[in-house]
């Protein structure tokens, strides 16, 4: 409106009679003001300031077929996860993910939201599969989400569920009687119940490494089940790389890593507190052979942790980070025709992802596959998987494949080829002239380098500046010639002792065991360690001296070693035999297992000694060490144990068994055995 | 109390001369109704908030930082030496750091002490005081009880606030001990070195006993506390603190005042407009 109209409006306004008089307008106003503060001050849902918001699931009409849902959205795997604590939950949700890196979808579910009853529908749905990720709770029960299921299943002996394709994966803790008792339940009963099962039941202990055993199970899952449904990857082959290779020509050498572990610079400058991160470069003071004779290579070494401000007590693990021989590391570079000095990084296409790189980067291809890779294991079916691409003989590459997928002949040609013949990473590229990987893939795919625990054999009351350990050296040929040499024990045994022109060091920490001496010095102790297994009782034995010499009053002490020859590998012979004669060692029994016709190892002296031994246990309170092989040894020694309670306790098997676990919960009978 | 669930494994069998194995039968009962209090039992489920874990928080902060002040002060008394594990399994700087976290860099100002952790406070000084024995039962019931249920929870924790990492969930981890399976078996080695007269021994079960007591009176405290605030917070229907309500109705009252100078305005419009 321009400002004539406005006010000749204005004007004409006053003239006429108005429709509504003013005060009627303000009344009307009023009226709607009134009104509209009413309904605003009606309740109004507010979200409460700072409480965290429960994800709450919509109370309306909720889809219970999972076969519903998934063919509205597409979906061909699905995950069923029993868990508690939310590991079971979180392995389903990433076996979920890892569908669409092979053409398929995946859906992590809740068994407790959906209805079990449908598994049979599976087959309505083109290469259908169902994974289990089930953690056991308690005494082999199921988590509260998978108890209906876990109910359903027990009740329904004539459902029909051949047309169920399935694997699962177990999560459990070994120290636990009923170990993955769900998980194994699920993968038995589903068979029973006629699915077929398309993998082999995958086991997680979270005693010992829950996430390892996950990804173990998974490398070697995914490849059998793509191959069972003849799927190949989606996309290209470079899409399946989960990290991007960067070149630096130009980077400065203090910005390269150069086997550091967490800090860059943390092996030039040190600062506690040390630990996995961050190792303490020890110098080396002793490397002697223990050995007088044979084959075998048995050695002692000791580590100066002055000024670390480490403290450590006998019984404890030295974690130690080896690495690679240089000679192993070169012929990878020959084989692969690289410039092993190249400077690289590998960064994650993830951006989410927390793991930025595979191993510290940037750095030098020399470097990663001395210091962060493990090159001498045999390489997993996975990395055979994702190399065979690059193997220009197209007869090579279908070996590749077919070692890695999960048919019988398959599964043959990688134990005979792969396994039994123990051919590492360098073996397999030599054997195979036209697999031609470029190195940073398969820097990619290598597991990392691990450290390598060793049981401390010595006391720090004795030498709280000295860590000492003994070892075996490994060293053997195999089917094709060639001689592997195990990683830590090799670097140990040419480490040189740090003199003052050269400083020689071990990378370590600590890590704390529950290994440990009874409390009361003159509570009777039983000790079992043969081989190298005698290590943490080194420390014991030290430690009981030294108790001695400080006039405390030490009860029983009693020794059971063994070895091959009392003239070839009987380790620390002086220490022990005089131990024995200063009565430090109450008793000392050594086996030696081959210098007679049959056998003999430390158990049969356990039996021979059975009374002495028993007295010790049953009426005088003595604690019961086992250190060394866990596989044969351990076993034997604990059914030795169970066959002498029950002769002399007059016990049941059954009995026994319970004694000497009850045993083991009380802390009377400690382990530190390795396989 | 046969429909009351237990994660806790059973034990069979006779109970024998061993202070771990008398002291886990003594308050078996106990354990059970410990983990079947209101405030557990949401735990478990998933359902704590926030605000609740802060509380929580704030009173495991009160109990600890005696509890291991009278084991620092009694390290050597004959009956805590043996269980005496300050580098395994203090928990004190650990909750400092969570609180830190969760309540901010002035947290010390803000820590509440309800009336039962007050109690059990009081207790543990007394006992720290006259009868250090008394200790190892109060010892085992937090620490071995972080060690097992403990690490259980820490994880519903991380899922239940949301949290993404470890931050402000240091007082689950235990970086001390690589197996808590085995540091408790060597614990209870050490608890069953403690040389107890009959007389002190019957005190000690009886006082673990009473520590699980105390425990279940000051989840059920917590309980309390937050369910009355949680009601005064539905009736505000703002939430608190109260200042958000005051502005909400200031707010209501100018909206309006809006509504009414518009549709004034826009009368007014019109009838000038018709006029026209």
């Amino acid at each position: 409106m321009d400002g004539e109209t406005t006010t000749h409006t204005l004007t004409m306004a006053e003239e006429e009679e108005p429709l509504f008089s003013n005060l009627d307008l303000f009344l009307f106003t009023l009226i709607v003001g009134l009104v509209v503060y009413w309904f605003m001050s009606r309740k109004k849902p507010e979200p409460i300031p700072e409480f965290k918001k429960l994800d709450v699931p919509a109370p309306t009409t909720r889809e219970t077929s999972f076969i519903e849902k998934m063919k509205k959205t597409g979906k061909n795997i699905i995950v069923f996860y029993g868990s508690q604590t939310g590991t079971a939950e979180e392995f389903a949700n990433r076996l979920s993910k890892d569908a669409q890196r092979y053409g398929m979808k995946g859906m992590a579910t809740d068994p407790e939201e959906y209805d079990m009853g449908e598994l049979s529908r599976l087959s309505e749905i083109k290469n259908s599969l169902a994974i289990f990720c089930m953690a056991t709770y308690g005494e082999g029960d199921p988590t509260d989400n998978a108890q209906d299921f876990y109910d359903w299943l027990q009740e329904n002996d004539d459902e029909d569920l051949s047309g169920l394709n399935y694997s699962v994966f177990a999560l459990g803790n070994k120290t636990y009687e009923h170990y993955n008792a769900m998980g194994k339940y699920i993968d038995k009963r589903l068979e029973e119940l006629g699915a077929k099962r398309l993998f082999d039941l995958g086991q997680g202990d979270d005693d010992g490494n829950l996430e390892e055993d996950f990804i173990s199970w998974r490398e070697q899952f995914w490849p059998a089940i793509c191959q069972h449904f003849g799927v190949e990857a989606s996309g290209d082959d470079s899409s399946i790389r989960q990290y991007e290779l960067k070149e630096h020509p130009d980077l400065k050498m203090n910005k390269v890593y150069s086997g550091e572990i967490g800090r860059l610079q943390s092996f030039e400058v040190q600062k506690p507190p040390y630990d996995s991160k961050n190792p303490f470069l020890a110098p080396v003071t002793v490397n002697r052979k223990l050995n007088e004779a044979g084959d075998r290579h048995l050695m002692h070494h000791e580590l100066d942790i002055t000024g670390s401000k480490i403290r450590y007590e006998s019984g404890d693990h030295v974690a130690i980070f080896p690495v690679n021989d240089s000679a192993l590391v070169n012929k990878l570079g020959q084989v692969l025709g690289v410039d092993l000095d190249v400077v690289f990084s590998l960064n994650n296409l993830d951006d989410e992802s927390n793991k930025k790189h595979p191993f510290p980067c940037p750095t030098t291809y020399r470097t990663a596959l001395t210091h962060y890779l493990d090159i001498t294991n045999s390489p997993r079916t996975n990395v055979l998987y994702e190399l065979a691409q690059y193997a220009s003989d197209p007869k090579d590459q279908e070996n590749m494949r077919k070692m890695a997928s999960s048919s019988a002949e398959g599964k043959a040609l990688y134990q005979n080829w792969v396994l039994d013949s123990c051919r590492n990473i360098l073996a397999v590229l030599e054997d195979m002239p036209s697999l031609k990987p470029p190195i940073d893939h398969m820097c990619e795919l290598l597991p990392r380098l691990q450290a390598r625990y060793y049981s401390i054999a010595s006391s720090s009351k004795v030498h709280p500046n000295s860590i000492h350990i003994c070892s075996v050296v490994v060293e053997y040929k195999t089917k094709t010639g060639r001689t592997n040499k195990g990683v830590a024990t090799n670097w140990l045994k040419n480490k040189p002792v740090t003199d003052n022109g050269h400083k020689s060091t071990i990378p370590m920490y600590i890590r704390k065991s529950q290994f440990r001496l009874p409390f009361k010095a003159t509570n009777p102790v039983i000790m079992i360690g043969p081989g190298t297994g005698i290590a943490p009782f080194m420390g014991f034995i030290q430690e009981r001296a030294w108790l001695k010499q400080q006039g405390k009053e030490v009860g029983e002490t009693v020794m059971f070693f063994g070895c091959r020859h009392k003239n070839e590998d009987y380790m620390y012979r002086e220490e022990l035999e005089e131990a024995e004669k200063n009565g430090v060692l109450t008793q000392l029994h050594v086996a030696f297992s081959r210098d007679q016709e049959e056998k003999v190892y430390v158990q049969h002296l356990l039996k021979k000694n059975k009374e002495a031994l028993w007295k010790l246990i049953h009426l005088e309170n003595a604690h019961i060490y086992v250190c060394g092989d866990a596989k044969s040894m351990a076993k034997d020694v604990q059914t030795t144990f169970h066959e002498i309670a029950e002769e002399l306790g007059a016990m049941a098997r059954t009995q026994a068994t319970d004694y000497i676990k009850k045993l083991m919960t009380k802390g009377r009978y400690s382990q530190d055995v390795w396989s | 109390m046969e429909n009351m669930k237990s994660a806790r494994k059973e034990d069979t069998g006779v109970v024998g001369r061993d202070l771990s194995e008398q002291i886990k039968a003594a308050t078996k009962e106990n354990h059970v109704r410990a983990e079947n209090t209101q405030l557990m039992l949401s735990y478990q489920k998933g359902q704590i908030t926030l605000p609740q874990y802060k509380v929580l928080l704030c009173s495991l902060y009160e109990i600890y930082k005696v509890l291991e002040e009278e084991l620092d002060r009694n390290s050597t008394h004959p009956a805590v030496a043996p269980i005496y594990f300050p580098q395994e399994l203090a928990r004190l700087e650990a909750l400092e750091s969570d609180l830190e976290v969760f309540l901010g860099s002035d947290w010390r100002k803000r820590v509440i002490v309800p009336a039962a952790t007050h109690r059990y406070q009081q207790r543990l000084r007394q006992i720290g005081e006259e009868n250090p024995a008394l200790l190892v039962a109060h010892a085992y019931t937090r620490y071995l009880g972080d060690l097992s249920g403990g690490q259980v929870l820490g994880k519903i924790t991380q899922k239940s606030l949301g949290l993404s990492g470890k931050e402000g969930l240091s007082f689950f981890s235990f970086p001390g001990v690589s197996s808590p399976n085995r540091f408790k078996q060597l614990y209870r080695s050490r608890m069953n070195s403690i040389e107890l007269k009959e007389e002190e021994r019957r005190e000690v079960l009886e006082e673990a006993v009473s520590a699980f007591e105390l425990n279940i009176q000051v989840f059920d405290d917590l309980q309390k506390m937050l369910s009355v605030t949680m009601a005064t917070a539905d009736q505000s229907q703002s939430g608190f603190p109260a200042a958000p309500q005051i502005s909400q109705f200031t707010m209501r009252l100018c909206v309006a005042l809006a509504t009414v100078v518009t549709a004034t305005s826009t009368l007014l419009m019109i009838q000038y407009n018709k006029n026209d």
